[in-house]
């Protein structure tokens, strides 16, 4: 269970320390004036002041107990965390496994988990779909569109 | 009417086969990331716009422009039916829409709505229509002062109107800025912000934000909330459809109110989100059946729609008369605009006239294709609807990840894309807004482009954006807006008196509701 403050506090956090990278990462390209006039780094460093200004002024905010938060004291309660998280794992391990898989077998094997793992469809049934799937990609993308979607460092040694 | 010949011309361009086939097949497309819960018009369009490269600009933009109208339409129709929002901005139109659907008059209520956005999106298209070459015009006087002014004053209407937390309005901007820096900069040459990152020297892609932003931010946000979808008759009786918009002019006042709020929201980026929960509240407080909204009343329904449309189809002005979008769609559209190889901005008015009023020209014929498109298909994605959310969710998931990759063939946008996702759940969950964000993306090296220049020009005097009327008008309009939240949260101190200290914490909730 996260509650409304804790994730107002990350999301600051989150923020502010973004903030903070454009503001050191700045320094680098220089900030004021010089005979080219405004300095490459000035207009990033102006922004990443802000963001930490900003972030600061909504972390006190988020531990301040004002009505608003009080109003809402749960953002996010472990049923939804456990529904977020079955989102969003899946399509993490997806992301992953596209460099060695490649689009389309990781895209296939995605759905086929999705579906079929929490049996949500028959096996049968969830790989028709995961063919499907990937089938419809290559058709699209890459005899339709001539767009190449990457294959895998599975298939390049397979001599694909 | 100067305008007037250049508009038959347009007609010329638009009605022609292969044009209308693309509205076409753009309308369905429109209507399908409409119903869709987790895509919308921005990551539908940037979905759309690699395949567009090829193309004709002017058809280029006429498929993208009638995805867009699809989409505007198709977010109704899920609100109405099934009380999901497909777009953000008809969240307000579930307020009146869904009680009326279910109370047994679906068709009454989807007729009323579609009846009423195509009288928005029609006011919008007539204000383009003889706006757009007089704003252009206007504009041809711009130097770097007067655009850095414009910028600023669009940034700071987000601010002042857009309803959220103003500084959490000003984070998502900021770091929209820093996030367009990222790269090389354009005015001296040097890479800036890449953190040590090789691959961040070609910068971030605003698709892969708006994916990222828009599709998996979404998706997660539909997700943690289980859905309840239960299904209406869904069937079309053809002569209540009549019989409805028949009725529509009895509300002349509601509908040319919501569309002058439309109107306004959209040439401002107010966008229409913000216009559709404007419209929706004004007609609450000044209709005389205001009490009864929420139960279904006609112009809870009819405030809403005119407005979106409204907002969304007059957000294309600015973007192309001034080079500022006013919605986020209309700042995918101009990235578009841009990769053709034009130049949003007064000089397509002089250059590119086939463009300008071919694309106006089928924004008529574009909307009429889409009402109707609209009341033939509602069955169909009616039906779409009863596919479960665990099958929709990981398909919406890939055409993400693969829309990201084809960007620019690299796995790191994919990775980024998700980043994108997680940011998009937090700022949609705490009430940060998204439009700044991504508007800063999009346009956020070129006002400071402009700004460099404009010191470049004054030898670095702030006096050069007071240095005219128009100018000085934009810059202190802008600084006005900014300040506006503020003066009203102090004025609200002023006063308070101890009652009303309830009543502002349910405005409150009511107006970071109003920010989704």
């Amino acid at each position: 269970m996260i509650s409304r403050r804790a994730l107002e506090l990350a999301t600051a956090v989150l923020t502010g320390s973004f903030g903070m990278a454009v503001v050191v990462s700045s320094l680098d390209n220089g900030i004021g004036w010089s005979s080219a006039g405004v300095d490459a780094g000035t207009f990033p460093f102006l922004t990443g002041t802000i963001i930490v200004l900003g972030s600061l002024y909504n972390l006190v905010r988020g531990v301040m107990p004002a009505a608003t938060l009080a109003s809402v004291p749960i953002a996010i309660t472990s049923i939804e965390l456990r529904r977020l998280a079955g989102l969003f794992v899946p399509a993490a391990i997806f992301v992953a496994a596209i460099p060695l898989a490649g689009m389309y077998v990781a895209s296939a094997l995605y759905i086929f988990a999705v579906l079929a793992i929490p049996r949500q469809q028959s096996v049968p049934r969830a790989l028709g779909m995961a063919a499907a799937t990937a089938l419809a990609l290559y058709v699209v993308f890459e005899r339709m569109f001539q767009v190449s979607l990457p294959h895998g460092a599975l298939a390049a040694a397979f001599g694909f | 009417m100067d305008n007037l010949g250049e508009l038959l011309h347009g007609f010329s361009i638009a009605i022609t086969l292969p044009h209308l086939a693309l509205m076409v097949i753009g309308v369905l497309l429109g209507i399908l990331v409409g119903v869709l819960p987790g895509l919308g018009a921005p990551n539908g369009v940037s979905l759309l716009l690699p395949l567009t490269f090829g193309m004709q600009p002017v058809s280029a933009i006429i498929l993208l422009s009638s995805m867009y109208w699809g989409a505007l339409f198709g977010g109704s129709v899920t609100s109405i039916l099934f009380n999901i929002p497909g777009e953000p901005s008809s969240v307000a139109t579930t307020f009146d829409g869904y009680p009326m659907a279910r109370d047994g008059r679906p068709t009454t209520a989807l007729a009323t709505a579609f009846g009423s956005a195509a009288f928005g999106a029609l006011i919008g298209v007539i204000l383009i229509t003889f706006l757009a070459s007089w704003v252009a015009q206007v504009a041809l006087a711009f130097g770097p002062a007067e655009y850095f002014a414009v910028y600023f004053l669009a940034f700071a209407s987000f601010v002042g109107m857009g309803g959220a937390a103003p500084i959490k309005t000003v984070v998502a901007l900021a770091i929209g800025f820093a996030i367009a820096a990222i790269g090389i900069d354009t005015v001296s040459g040097s890479v800036r912000l890449t953190m040590g990152v090789d691959e961040l020297v070609k910068g971030v892609n605003f698709v892969v934000a708006v994916m990222g932003l828009f599709g998996i931010g979404e998706l997660l946000v539909a997700v943690e909330e289980e859905f309840h979808a239960r299904a209406v008759s869904s069937k079309i009786e053809w002569r209540e459809v009549f019989r409805a918009i028949g009725r529509l002019p009895r509300h002349s006042v509601a509908l040319l109110r919501s569309a002058a709020i439309g109107c306004w929201m959209g040439i401002t980026p107010g966008g229409p989100t913000a216009a559709s929960f404007m419209s929706y509240g004004i007609a609450r407080r000044f209709s005389r059946r205001g009490r009864y909204f929420g139960t279904g009343e006609v112009e809870g329904i009819i405030s809403p729609e005119t407005a979106d449309h409204a907002a969304g189809t007059s957000a294309l002005l600015p973007m192309l008369s001034l080079g500022i979008p006013g919605s986020a769609t209309a700042a995918v559209m101009m990235g578009g605009l841009m990769i053709w190889g034009l130049n949003p901005g007064p000089m397509l008015f002089v250059d590119q006239k086939d463009f300008v009023w071919g694309l106006i020209a089928s924004m008529y014929v574009g909307n009429i294709v889409a009402v109707v498109l609209v009341l033939l298909t509602v069955p169909v994605f009616a039906a779409l609807m009863r596919i479960p959310f665990v099958i929709i969710a990981p398909l919406i998931v890939i055409i993400c990840v693969v829309g990201a990759y084809s960007v620019s063939n690299s796995y790191l946008d994919v990775v980024m894309m998700l980043g994108f996702g997680i940011v998009g759940y937090l700022f949609k969950k705490l009430f940060y807004p998204l439009a700044p964000l991504v508007l800063a993306i999009v346009i956020g090296d070129k006002a400071e482009d402009a700004f460099r220049q404009s010191m470049l020009m004054s030898k670095g005097s702030l006096g050069i954006f007071f240095a005219n009327k128009l100018v000085t008008c934009l810059i202190v309009a802008g600084i006005a807006l900014l300040l506006l939240p503020l003066v009203l949260q102090l004025a609200r101190l002023w006063r308070k008196p101890a009652s009303a200290a309830t009543e502002t914490t349910a405005q409150e909730a009511a107006r970071e509701k109003v920010t989704i």
